[in-house]
């Protein structure tokens, strides 16, 4: 073999993509020949170090999350037809719009406390600052048996976390955060490209209150309180698809207590 | 699409989703814009499901995520990384807490994954299918779209421009 056909192939001879005979040929042929010898250490060398020191990388659950949330959409491979919404959900979102419109809007109209606001004020911040890179989550995993128990000991209240992958809202994590003075508990979830952020602490009026919604910023503000827990839940997402996610919260957490 | 097909895919193509996001990574120099990209790719590949018979599942879908990693690109045409990772590396060179050896070692690495991000992408992404992904030229060759041969050459000129930049192809005294 000469130099000039050992150059053309030690790059496959390398990487083991030569046939048995030419692989014979040019080992016979670096044993002879200084010069393809040194060209082969390097190569060798080089290969080495790419393949020890270039990181493989993993998929961000938060990827995970988002490809799984679209899998679950029915109208995700469908983009011509009308999405077929189940009739179920709509009665629940619609009950939701009504109760927010009969009772929550007007409360929240008539009396918006300065306590109400800064709440307001606060969650959107919260929300906002949790988009940016690795601000979302403490814990972040997809099943509500790891971010549950994760909130013990470090919240005086331990937070609804169902699964909802089923109805297109993966899970996606949770975090601690500062509302209105006090930490408050974070869970996150999906919905294609857009994260929900729902918020709960412990609420110093005992009453309930049905959801009731505001825009700010581009974004969508519900709040509503339930067996003495103060909810919020802030998104990017549509007004109907956050009642609907709402909705479905709320279902489970009646199932769950 | 029945829920049976969409189990079939997220059963043999989701278990590549490491390797499909490992090259987006590589080939868009950005973690968030890869996460666009490759679950844009993910939702293309389901929809083009139907033209998946048999054969390799992560060739297939490697495929498909190159392509709109390219795709992606030509629209946003920007240099905008002219040096991919400056303060971070910068930062990481200098934090006194690290033993010297780990030191050392994190900043070979982050030279590392400059000089591979500096690349052109047609021998950067030979270079990742090989060395990071561990495919072979036939796989290679149908990923990027080329002869066998080319992928041959250029992975030997990828790796020349790497050596001479890592130093590794200095004459040693002896």
């Amino acid at each position: 073999m000469r130099c000039a056909d050992c150059h053309d192939a030690v790059n496959a001879f390398v990487d083991g993509e030569l046939l048995a005979d030419e692989q014979r040929d040019v080992r016979e042929h670096l044993a002879t020949c200084a010069d393809c010898r040194r060209e082969h250490e390097v190569l060798v060398a080089t290969t080495r170090t790419l393949k020890e020191g270039l990181v493989r990388h993993r998929a961000p659950d938060v990827l995970k999350a988002r490809i799984r949330s679209a899998l679950a959409q029915p109208d995700t491979f469908a983009p011509a037809a009308d999405p077929p919404r189940r009739s179920w959900m709509r009665l629940v979102a619609a009950g939701v719009v009504i109760a927010a419109a009969s009772s929550g809007l007007t409360v929240a109209t008539l009396r918006q406390p300065f306590a109400q606001q800064r709440a307001t004020t606060d969650v959107l911040a919260s929300h906002i600052r949790s988009l940016m890179p690795g601000h979302l989550v403490d814990i972040a995993s997809t099943d509500q048996h790891n971010v549950k128990p994760w909130f013990n000991g470090r919240l005086d209240l331990s937070p609804t976390v169902p699964r909802l992958d089923s109805l297109g809202f993966p899970l996606i994590g949770g975090r601690i955060d500062y509302v209105a003075g006090h930490p408050v508990a974070a869970v996150v979830y999906g919905r294609r490209q857009h994260v929900i952020n729902v918020f709960s602490w412990p609420a110093a009026d005992a009453s309930a209150l049905a959801p009731s919604t505001s825009a700010e910023k581009g974004y969508h503000l519900v709040h509503w309180r339930n067996a003495g827990i103060e909810m919020w839940a802030v998104s990017d997402l549509n007004l109907a698809e956050l009642q609907q996610f709402i909705a479905a919260l709320e279902r489970s957490d009646s199932t769950t207590r | 699409m029945a829920q049976r097909d969409v189990e079939r895919f997220e059963r043999i193509v989701l278990p590549h989703l490491d390797d499909a996001y490992t090259l987006a990574r590589y080939l868009l120099r950005d973690e968030h814009d890869a996460q666009d990209v490759v679950q844009d790719a993910v939702l293309r590949a389901l929809r083009y499901f139907d033209g998946y018979r048999e054969g390799d599942a992560r060739a297939w879908l490697l495929t498909i995520v190159r392509n709109c990693c390219l795709t992606w690109q030509r629209r946003h045409r920007s240099d905008r990384l002219a040096v991919p990772f400056g303060d971070e590396v910068i930062e990481r060179i200098s934090d006194s807490r690290e033993t010297d050896t780990r030191a050392i070692e994190r900043s070979e690495r982050a030279v590392l994954e400059r000089v591979v991000a500096e690349l052109p992408t047609e021998f950067r992404e030979v270079i990742v299918l090989r060395e990071v992904e561990g495919l072979s030229y036939k796989e290679i060759s149908e990923v990027v779209g080329i002869p066998m041969g080319t992928v041959m050459s250029r992975l030997a000129r990828a790796r020349k421009r790497l050596a001479s930049a890592l130093g590794l192809d200095v004459r040693e005294a002896s």
